[in-house]
Parts: C-alpha cells; sequence; structure tokens
C-alpha cells in the first residue's frame, strides 16, 4: 500500500472521517491487455447457455438438458476466472478491449468535438476477480443443486429457470467485469431482469407475481439514482470508464476546495442505486418477498451475488464517496440502522426463509456499515464470507423445503436431525448458523468483527454508536439464526408436511400419497415419522443437493482461512485483494489500535480495539445463542409464555407486533407513497379518459364528422353538384391568390 | 385613330407612354371616386344578377329586365374596362368599334346560349360566339387562327354536336314543349355567384392597376424579345430570309450575315448585311412590318418550337379516333328494369340499387 | 379602317391597349357563361356545348397575351386547344350517345348512382 501510495503521482486524498491515518491513495492508471481477451469467455459462456436454453424451450427438450448446459457453462466460466485470476498479474488493473459498443461524437461549438465512449470491455482488478470468483462458482454450485431441485419442472419451466439464471450470470458478469458505468448499468438492470423473471417464476401464483412487482419496481427506484450518477459523473468528468474517472479525480479532486452541487450529488446518487439493489433502508422490503422465487434463486441471486452488487458499485466508485464528505457517514448509517431493524424483524418470523431473508437485509447492512466507516477490507470480507454461509443456509432452507413438500413454518417442524434423509442437511444448516451468528472463530465472526471493531477504532463519535448498535444486532443475530436451528433441527422430531398454500415451491407434488418418487426411496430412504401422517414421508435430498451443501459448506469453512493467515502474520488474502483496487483504503487498521488506547470497549482492559472487539462480540453471540438455546430448545413454552406477557401488557405489547409486521413498513409505504399515487392515478385515469380522450380525442374526432355531416348535402351524385363545388373552390383560391399577386399579402 | 395605331406598331417610343405608370395613375385619378376594382366588381355583379334574372325559366317579365340590367353590366363592364385602356388614344376620342361589335355579340350569343331552352338554338348561339370570337382574332392579328376557328369549330365539331342533338332529342311534341330538363336550370343562383366570383377574379387579375402595370411592364421587354425571336426563327430558314431581304432591297443577291441581337436591349431595327446583284454589300434594316405574314409564322412556330406538342396532339387525335370507334361499336344491352323504364312502365328498382345490368 | 386591316393582316402588330382590353373581358364573360351554363344547365349535351365555350374563352385570352407580349406561341397554342376540342366532342358525344340510349335521357341527374347514400 505503501508502495502505490508511493508510486502515484498525484495523490488522492480521503477525507477525516477515515481517521488519522488517512494517507493519499492513488489507483494505479490501467493497462491495455488484449492478451487477456479470453477473459470475455466468462460473459460469452452464460451467454450461449441462455441463448441454448432458449433454444431448449422452443424445441419443448422435456430432459434436463438445460440444467445441464448451465451448469456445465457456469462450471467453465468459473473455470476462466480461476485461471484469469491465476494469470493476472497484481501490480495494475487490466482493460480488455472486447468490442467497440457505444461511440459517438458531436460538435461542441467551434471545432470541438465530445465523445461519447463505452466499449464492450472489461476493467479487471483484485476487486472484479474476487467478486467474479465467488459469483462464477457460487453459481455453478447452486446451478448443479438447481439441476436437481427443480426437476419437478422438467419440461415445463426448467429451460425458462436455467435460462433467466444465465442470463443472470451473463449480467452479472457484465456487471463486475464491464470496464465502464454502462456497462455495470447494462448488467444491473439485466441482473433486475433476471430477479424479475426468476421471482415471478411461479407466475400462476399471485403472491409471486406481487413480489416480482414489488422487486423490480423498488430496484426502478433506486435504478434511478445511478442513472443519475452516472448522467452526474459524464457531466463532471467527461468520461463513464473506471480508468478515466480515476485519472480525473487523482487530477482534479480536491475536498478541500468546494466541488460543485452535481460533483457532490454524484454519491449520494449512487447510494440511492446501491441501497434499493442491496436492499437497505428505505427500500428493502422487497428483498423478504423476492423469496416468492424458488430457493436456489433465493440463494444465489437474493442472498449471495445480486444483492452484493450496491456493495461492488460502492467498492468500485469509492474514491467518488472518499470526496464527499457525509456520504460515507450516511451509507453507514442507512447500513446500521437497516442491520438492526432487519435483525428484529427476523426475530418474530416463522417462516423460516423469511427470516433468512432478512437475516440477508441485515448483514447487507453490516457490509455498508463497513464501508461507511472506512473498512472496505471489513466490507468486502463480509461479502464474501457472507456468500458462502448465506448460500449455504438458503440452500439448507431449501432442501428442507423440497423434503417436507413446502413446508416452511419453523413451529411445524422440529429435530429434523434425527429424520433419515435430514442429517447432511442438519449438519450443514448449523455450520451455516454458527457462521452467521458470529460463533467465534467462524468466517462470519472474523468479517463481521472487522467491521464492528473498525467503527469502534475510527474514534468518531456517530461511528461508536454505530458500532454499538453493531454490536446489539450481532447479539439479535445470534439469537434469531439459533432458534431457527433449535426448532427446525433441535428437540424432538415432529413434523408436517407444508400445504399448497404455504408451499414455496409447487413440486407438484401430490402431497397424501404422491410422494412416488423411486429414486428417492431407493437411493436415500425416507426419515419414517413416528407420529403424524402414516401416508406422507419426507424425502431426504440426492448426490446433487447433498453433494452442493457439502461443498458450499466446506466454502464457508475455509472462507476464514484469510483470517487465519493474517493472524499468523501473513498477509490476508481478501485484504491484499481490495487494497490492490480501486477500493484501496490507507491501510490504518493494524497500526491504528494502539493510538487509541481509551478506545470505547477500553472497559474489556484490552488496548487492541481489535481484539477487544474479537472478545465482546464473541461473548454478545454466545449469549445469543444460549438465549435461544433457552427459549427454542430446552423450554419452548417460554417463548410463548414472554410472547403473551408482553403482549398482555399495554405499554409493551407493540414491540411483538411490530416486529411480527415488519415494523409496518409495508403499510407506511402503502399510505405514504402507494395511496396518494393511486389517488392521483385515478385522478389522472379520470383526466385522461374523460378530459384527453373524451373532449380532446374525441371531440377533435366529432369535429371533422359534424363539419362532414353538414356538407353531406352536396354530395348528391349530381355531376354539377360536385363541379360547382370544385369550380367555385377553384375561384376562392384564385381569388386569393391573385389579390396576394396584385396587392401584396 | 389609324393614325395612332400605325404610331403604337411600329414606333418602340410610345410603348413607354403607352405603359406609362404615370398615365395610368392619372387616368385613376381621372376616374370617379368609386375605386376601380370595385367599379370592375360592382359591374360584374350587375351583370350576373341580370344573368340570373334571364335564367328564371317562364317569367317574361323578370326575363326581360334580366336582359336589360345583364345589357347595363355588360356595358359597365365594358366602359370600365376600355376606359383604363385610353392612353394613346386621343382624348375623348371614339371608343373602338369593332371590338365592341365582336364583344357585345359574343357576349349575347354565350348568354343566349345558355339560357335558351332549345338545344338546337343553342348550338346555333354558339357558332355565333365562335365567328364574333373569330372576329376577335382578327382583330387581334391572328387571322390563321380565325379562320381556323370558323373552319374546325363552327364546320366541323358544331356539326357534330348538330347531329348528336338531333339523334338524341326529338323534335318536340306539340303542346308538350321543350323536355323540362331543358327548361329549367338546375341551381341557378349557386351557379351564377360561382360564375361571377370566377369574373371578379378574373377581372381583378387583368385590369386592376397593378395587374396593368405588371401586364405593361411586361410586354415593352417581351414584345420587344416576342419580335427578336420572329427574326431569329428565320435564321434558320434561309430562303425565306432571303425572300424577306428581298422585299426590303429587291437587289440582294445572298445574305451575309444577321444581327438581330440588338433588338432586344436598344430601340434598333433589326438589320441584315446583304450582297447586292453587282457584288457590293450593304446593310439593309428590316422592318416588323416585313416579317412574314401569320400563318406562316404560326407554321414555323409550330413545326420548330413545338415538334414534340404537334406530335402529342396528333396521337390524341388518334386515340380520340379510335375511342370514338370502339364507343360506336359498343351494343348495349340493355337490363330488364332498363327496357321496363323505356317502355314506359314503372322501374322495380329504385335507380341507385339497379345498377346497370349488363 | 381598311388600313388597320391590312396592318393587322401583314404584320405581327400589337393591337392598341383598347382592343386588347376588350378581348380579355370577352374571354372572362365567355369563361364565366360557360362556367354558369355547365353548372346549370341539366342536358348533357348542352352542358359539353358549354365546355366548348369556355375552350373559346381560353383561346381568346391565349391569343390576346399572346399579342400583348408579341409572341406568336399563344396562337399556336390555339392549334393545341383545337385538338383537345375536336377530340373531346368526338368521344363526349360518343359516351352521350351511350348513356343516352341507355336511358333515353339526356339528363345528367339521371346518373346519380355515386351519391353517399345518406
Amino acid at each position: 500500500m505503501i508502495e502505490l501510495a508511493s508510486l502515484s503521482t498525484a495523490a488522492l486524498h480521503l477525507p477525516a472521517i477515515l481517521g488519522e491515518g488517512a494517507h493519499a491513495v492513488t489507483i494505479p492508471s490501467a493497462i491495455a491487455s488484449p492478451e487477456f481477451a479470453w477473459a470475455g469467455l466468462i460473459l460469452l459462456l452464460p451467454a450461449i447457455s441462455a441463448a441454448l436454453c432458449g433454444l431448449c424451450a422452443a424445441f419443448g427438450v422435456k430432459s434436463k438438458l438445460p440444467g445441464a448446459i448451465t451448469a456445465i457453462s457456469l462450471i467453465a466460466a468459473f473455470a476462466t476466472t480461476l485461471s484469469l485470476y491465476l494469470k493476472m498479474p497484481a501490480d495494475a488493473p487490466r482493460v480488455v478491449h472486447l468490442f467497440d459498443w457505444i461511440d459517438f461524437s458531436w460538435k461542441t461549438g467551434g471545432a470541438t468535438w465530445t465523445q461519447f465512449l463505452a466499449p464492450f470491455s472489461l476493467y479487471i482488478d483484485s476487486l472484479t476477480l474476487l467478486w467474479m470468483l465467488f459469483v462464477t462458482g457460487l453459481g455453478s454450485l447452486i446451478a448443479i443443486y438447481a439441476t436437481e431441485y427443480m426437476e419437478a419442472d422438467t419440461g415445463k419451466g426448467y429451460a425458462r429457470f436455467f435460462g433467466s439464471v444465465s442470463i443472470f450470470l451473463f449480467a452479472m458478469g457484465s456487471l463486475v467485469m464491464g470496464g465502464n458505468l454502462i456497462l455495470l448499468y447494462l448488467g444491473w438492470e439485466g441482473v433486475g431482469l433476471a430477479s424479475y423473471l426468476l421471482i415471478g417464476y411461479y407466475y400462476n401464483r399471485p403472491s409471486a407475481v406481487a413480489a416480482a412487482k414489488k422487486a423490480f419496481i423498488m430496484n426502478r427506484i433506486g435504478d434511478l439514482g445511478l442513472a443519475l450518477g452516472v448522467f452526474l459523473i459524464w457531466i463532471n468528468y467527461g468520461t463513464l470508464e473506471y480508468d478515466g474517472i480515476f485519472k480525473a479525480l487523482a487530477h482534479t479532486a480536491d475536498p478541500a476546495s468546494g466541488a460543485s452541487w452535481s460533483a457532490a450529488m454524484i454519491p449520494y446518487c449512487l447510494m440511492l442505486g446501491a441501497f434499493g439493489k442491496s436492499a437497505q433502508i428505505p427500500l428493502f422490503v422487497w428483498l423478504p418477498d423476492a423469496m416468492e422465487g424458488p430457493t436456489p434463486v433465493s440463494a444465489l441471486i437474493h442472498a449471495a451475488t445480486m444483492v452484493t452488487a450496491g456493495l461492488y458499485l460502492i467498492a468500485r466508485t469509492y474514491p467518488l464517496f472518499a470526496l464527499e464528505p457525509h456520504a460515507l457517514t450516511v451509507v453507514a448509517i442507512v447500513g446500521c440502522s437497516t442491520a438492526f431493524v432487519a435483525a428484529t424483524i427476523g426475530m418474530a418470523q416463522y417462516d423460516i426463509k423469511r427470516v433468512m431473508a432478512y437475516s440477508t437485509v441485515s448483514q447487507l447492512g453490516y457490509m455498508f456499515l463497513g464501508l461507511g466507516v472506512g473498512t472496505t477490507f471489513g466490507a468486502v470480507y463480509h461479502v464474501f464470507t457472507h456468500a458462502f454461509f448465506k448460500a449455504l443456509l438458503f440452500l439448507c432452507c431449501g432442501a428442507i423445503m423440497h423434503g417436507m413438500a413446502g413446508q416452511l413454518d419453523l413451529r411445524k417442524m422440529s429435530g429434523l436431525r434425527n429424520v433419515k434423509g435430514f442429517g447432511v442437511i442438519s449438519w450443514t444448516f448449523l455450520i451455516g448458523c454458527l457462521c452467521l451468528a458470529g460463533f467465534p472463530f467462524t468466517a462470519g465472526f472474523f468479517s463481521k468483527d472487522s467491521i464492528i471493531a473498525q467503527a469502534f477504532a475510527s474514534g468518531n463519535p456517530t461511528f461508536v454508536t454505530l458500532g454499538w448498535l453493531a454490536l446489539l444486532t450481532a447479539f439479535l443475530t445470534a439469537y434469531y439464526t439459533f432458534r431457527v436451528w433449535f426448532r427446525v433441527c433441535g428437540g424432538p422430531t415432529k413434523y408436517e408436511p407444508g400445504d399448497e398454500m404455504h408451499g414455496h415451491d409447487d413440486h407438484g407434488h401430490d402431497h397424501g400419497n404422491g410422494h412416488g418418487h423411486g429414486h428417492g426411496h431407493d437411493d436415500h430412504g425416507h426419515g419414517h415419522a413416528a407420529h403424524g401422517n402414516h401416508e406422507w414421508h419426507p424425502h431426504g435430498p440426492r448426490l446433487a443437493i447433498n453433494g452442493v451443501l457439502l461443498v458450499i459448506c466446506l466454502g464457508a469453512v475455509l472462507a476464514a482461512v484469510p483470517a487465519y493467515m493474517a493472524m499468523r502474520g501473513e498477509a490476508n488474502w481478501v485484504e491484499t485483494m481490495v487494497q490492490h483496487s480501486s477500493a484501496a483504503l490507507p491501510s490504518a487498521e493494524h497500526g491504528h489500535g494502539g493510538e487509541h488506547a481509551h478506545h470505547a470497549l477500553s472497559f474489556t482492559g484490552i488496548e487492541d480495539v481489535h481484539k477487544a472487539t474479537s472478545v465482546v462480540a464473541s461473548t454478545v453471540g454466545i449469549l445469543g445463542i444460549l438465549i435461544a438455546a433457552y427459549f427454542h430448545l430446552l423450554n419452548r413454552s417460554a417463548a410463548d409464555k414472554l410472547r403473551q406477557a408482553l403482549l398482555s401488557n399495554s405499554l409493551t405489547r407493540w414491540l411483538p407486533l411490530a416486529m411480527e409486521n415488519k415494523w409496518y413498513v409495508d403499510e407506511v409505504y402503502h399510505v405514504v407513497f402507494r395511496f396518494p399515487a393511486s389517488v392521483l392515478g385515478h385522478v389522472f385515469h379520470f383526466i385522461d379518459k374523460h378530459v384527453i380522450d373524451g373532449f380532446v380525442v374525441n371531440g377533435g374526432a366529432r369535429v371533422p364528422l359534424e363539419v362532414g355531416r353538414l356538407f353531406q348535402p352536396l354530395y348528391n351524385g349530381a355531376l354539377q353538384g360536385y363541379a360547382a363545388t370544385m369550380a367555385g373552390g377553384i375561384a376562392l383560391i384564385a381569388a386569393w391568390v391573385f389579390w396576394i399577386w396584385l396587392h401584396g399579402s | 385613330m389609324t393614325e395612332n395605331l400605325r404610331d403604337r406598331g411600329m414606333d418602340c417610343a410610345l410603348y413607354s407612354s403607352y405603359s406609362s405608370p404615370i398615365a395610368t395613375v392619372t387616368l385613376l385619378e381621372a376616374a370617379p371616386a368609386v375605386s376601380p376594382a370595385l367599379a370592375l366588381t360592382v359591374a360584374a355583379a350587375i351583370s350576373a344578377a341580370g344573368l340570373a334574372m334571364l335564367m328564371q325559366p317562364g317569367r317574361r317579365g323578370l326575363r326581360l329586365a334580366g336582359t336589360v340590367i345583364g345589357l347595363a353590366g355588360f356595358a359597365m363592364l365594358m366602359v370600365e374596362v376600355l376606359k383604363r385602356a385610353t392612353a394613346g388614344a386621343p382624348e375623348g376620342g371614339f371608343p373602338p368599334v369593332f371590338p365592341v361589335i365582336f364583344g357585345f355579340l359574343a357576349m349575347v350569343g354565350a348568354v343566349r346560349m345558355i339560357t335558351s331552352p332549345r338545344p338546337v338554338f343553342a348550338a346555333l348561339y354558339f357558332i355565333l360566339v365562335v365567328i364574333a370570337t373569330a372576329g376577335m382574332f382578327l382583330l387581334l392579328g391572328a387571322e390563321f387562327m380565325a379562320f381556323a376557328l370558323v373552319i374546325v369549330y363552327a364546320g366541323a365539331i358544331l356539326i357534330t354536336y348538330m347531329f348528336v342533338l338531333m339523334l338524341a332529342q326529338q323534335s318536340p311534341v306539340a303542346g308538350e314543349g321543350d323536355a323540362w330538363y331543358d327548361r329549367v336550370p338546375r341551381e341557378a343562383i349557386s351557379a351564377v355567384i360561382v360564375g361571377f366570383v370566377m369574373l371578379a377574379t378574373l377581372g381583378d387579375a387583368y385590369f386592376s392597376p397593378a395587374a396593368q402595370r405588371f401586364r405593361d411592364d411586361t410586354s415593352i421587354v417581351s414584345a420587344r424579345a416576342g419580335e427578336q425571336a420572329a427574326w431569329q426563327r428565320l435564321e434558320s430558314m434561309p430562303k425565306l430570309l432571303l425572300e424577306t431581304a428581298r422585299k426590303a432591297e429587291p437587289k440582294t443577291a445572298a445574305v451575309v450575315s444577321t444581327n438581330f441581337d440588338e433588338l432586344s436591349n436598344r430601340s434598333k431595327n433589326a438589320t441584315l448585311k446583304v450582297t447586292l446583284d453587282d457584288g457590293t454589300s450593304k446593310d439593309i434594316a428590316l422592318d416588323a412590318a416585313l416579317l412574314p405574314e401569320n400563318s406562316r409564322q404560326v407554321g414555323v412556330d409550330l413545326v420548330s418550337r413545338y415538334p414534340a406538342g404537334l406530335e402529342i396532339a396528333g396521337v390524341v387525335l388518334l386515340m380520340a379516333l379510335f375511342g370514338a370507334v370502339i364507343l360506336a361499336r359498343k351494343q348495349i344491352e340493355l337490363g330488364e328494369d332498363e327496357r321496363r323504364g323505356i317502355a314506359g312502365m314503372r322501374r322495380l328498382t329504385v335507380d341507385g340499387e339497379a345498377g346497370g345490368s349488363r | 379602317m381598311s388600313n388597320m386591316m391590312a396592318q393587322t393582316i401583314n404584320t405581327l402588330a400589337v393591337t392598341d391597349a383598347q382592343t386588347v382590353n376588350a378581348a380579355l373581358l370577352v374571354s372572362a364573360i365567355l369563361f364565366a357563361c360557360g362556367l354558369i351554363g355547365f353548372l346549370s344547365r341539366r342536358n348533357m349535351i348542352i352542358m359539353f356545348l358549354c365546355t366548348e365555350l369556355m375552350f373559346q374563352a381560353a383561346a381568346l385570352a391565349m391569343i390576346a397575351f399572346g399579342n400583348i407580349h408579341h409572341d406568336i406561341s399563344g396562337q399556336v397554342f390555339v392549334i393545341f386547344i383545337l385538338t383537345v376540342a375536336a377530340a373531346e366532342a368526338a368521344l363526349a358525344l360518343g359516351l352521350v350517345v351511350l348513356l343516352y340510349r341507355r336511358r333515353e335521357t339526356l339528363d345528367s341527374e339521371a346518373w346519380s348512382e355515386l351519391r353517399e347514400t345518406a
């Protein structure tokens, strides 16, 4: 880092909020590398796969061919990414120009020409590679998982599903790898489209359609911000290529001199886009509803990859955020409050997928907090670890749902660890929960810890407050995570199958006796319930699902490795990756704690703020797990009693109600935005129907009609009638023409 | 008047006085307080009213009054128009007799033609119009066209009309009178209004001071250009040119060179350089009167300037011939309904629905 | 007078303005009369006769303007007008005869089948 800084010709100043150790950082200018043109395969393969899936749908393929195509092409894309990572020198970003896309020029006064250039090029630095590694890796794993998961839809929506997944991977690739903001925008809209298609996959279910529309519209609001941000960047810096923007920043930006308002607006606009895509306050309500989609989609798009696009955007344009003094503070506050609010909602949900959805929102909030308080490493590391363990958790939920005929209510399942065929699910689920809860020495623990620690370490009072809130959220997270696990996997074995009403994945299973999957019987057998419906048996997953669960579980565990390497004094791999990218920061974190002997956590007696945070956070996490164990494993009736007690007291009854009803955010939005918009829409509809259509259009159309009716008697079929009209017209026109000619106009 | 005419015809200097805007303005000031355009319009309106009254069938008194009013309107029109062109004419001089006579005849013929209830009379009145127009042509120096008009129109076309009329129209049975559709004009008033608008427009375009001025200004230049063009057309016809030169100088042996260029921009005559019989060369000035006579000029112009038009006219006539032959050969097969109609029985269907069942 | 006639016959003379104006006026009146006749007479033959009257008016105006502009083309165009008039007479009268044979009337209002059925 120091070397990079000293290499720089013009330093990029970071504002004081990043800490006193903030040094100048310059992003090295990109090197054009046509030799890496094969990196375009990462985009091309999913695109080809999408096209082939489309062909499969067109020809009505009844086999699992689309799934195989998608899985193979995504694995190939992952392999390409991996080899790109291995071959790419880390010295400077590489720009790979694939082909000219948008290129036009216009004259702006005199002889100067303004050029608008957006080539289809890739900007590859370590941040790109990091992102693409887990995007393509998890993408291929989840595609394999989905080949089994979606098998009930084979021949119906199968090709549609995998086509959409391929489109998503292509769009995500262009979002992350694109060399300019236009390409990013293309990918941004592309992932939005794929998300819409996949949430609304069960299009004959009204709730899925509503959720898809909600996600799409919420994202449009954010996209407006992104579009405005892109426009403002063009206006202020005259280029949309990352390389060009960073160069322009290095040459012109000086935070001391007041930047123009339009430049100051850029980070806020981009932020709005990021909040929309990453489901932060105020645009977070779409993500829980997005769970209407098939579970692999929830795991891939709505937990691991797409929702981190907002993080990627901010990390990629971090220098722009660093210029505006308050932008990052806003990001931190929004992120932290989202984390807290979502965690409180998650505590009170019974649908395990919804709990996971709220935990995603909450964890995304952590990531934004990390970006805001100035640890891009922490944020990106949390993205990285979260991608694994949250995908794992979702896939476990999906596997449970798959086996339990769509059952998702945690009150109706218990002790699944003892059900035959659900062992792998239960134990991988446990590992995912440990990571999410921040149990010491798991991947989630390290990444979350680095964020909270940076909040305390910054010394900024706002950030310290946020840090306390984040700690509280960590406690809540541990509680609600293990509430789910203890309820579902712990305790006595007891379950009932889901019904059509509750089933989030319509498998076409005939509950009751339709569980005639020969494969399921022969290969795995099924847990035979001691009690419950004798004609119905849950069926455990087969090789594809179990294998993928194990692999991702391994990934979630191994995601902690970089942190262990850092503990051993070696470079943290993720940190290295981040520091070699545009999200690089002065490495103030480590040499920093000592200077703050009196940090907020001094009461622990540990001087290094990181160590102190680790201790406090792990204590809090374990405390949360223990409380969850008491309420949901040892004494399950206590939870209901507590709820009843809270509800009976008029002073506290708002709390469980608000939490169960998601803080009434949807209702508030309904009243504040949707209702006025609806009224306005009716008003405009009335105006359109009666004023525009009725008066202007139809009235205008009636004028010639009436005039025509007036003159209709002229057209009586008598030759001379027509002749008189014609001759009179000619005479009048001639009179007019002669008058103008002879007497002037 | 004759003197005056000769001067005007020969002397280019007179053009300026003839067309002087000042002269026109003086004339206008001399006119009564009524504005000239208004006077023309009022005259046209009066004649239109007269015509409208004339077209009321069966009311003798009204028709008589219409005749009187129409004549008065025509007289007003004539006076107005002639007043505008008195430049060069002696003050308070005698109005031009022949144009007035021919114009009167043409007008009476036309009005009678459109008011007469008998088609044959209408055709005969049209012959009167043709003859009067031919007289006008003569006055305007177009004697070839005057005779061609009489021969072609009165002699050929009108005879055809007469034939058709006699073919189609049985002579009126005693007591029954003319066919009702010949007696009763349709929408006479609106037709007269349209015609009046047309007449007023044309009158304004022809005779308003601005139009007059415009015509005078352009006519000087174009008249000289026209004379020049007439001379220049002779250049391509050496025999005719030599003939013309001999008219001016009988001893001409050959034409050496022509000089018609100065005619257009200076008030000079066309000149020729000729060699005489004795071998000496001489420049001779050519008077406009020496140009070939009218029919020769028309012929030369027709074949040298409008050969394509001539060809097309021939094709049109040929096609008309073919068309007439085909139409004449066509046998009409009458439908049952039409046979009933002809036989005086009630038709089975209404006109619109019957269609031509053939 | 005879002098004048000789003049006009022998030369392409510019006739005096009064004659020209009278000719133009007569032409306008003839045209208006032809138009009125065409619009008000019901007899198809008379209607065509009225178009001939309008041709006359056009021819007269042509010659008058040709006289003003000293251009023989005015007279040449009258030849073309005569051509068209002759062709029109031949065809139109043939058509009138056909129509007459079908309806036994020359009334143009007998042929109003193309009217709007209100």
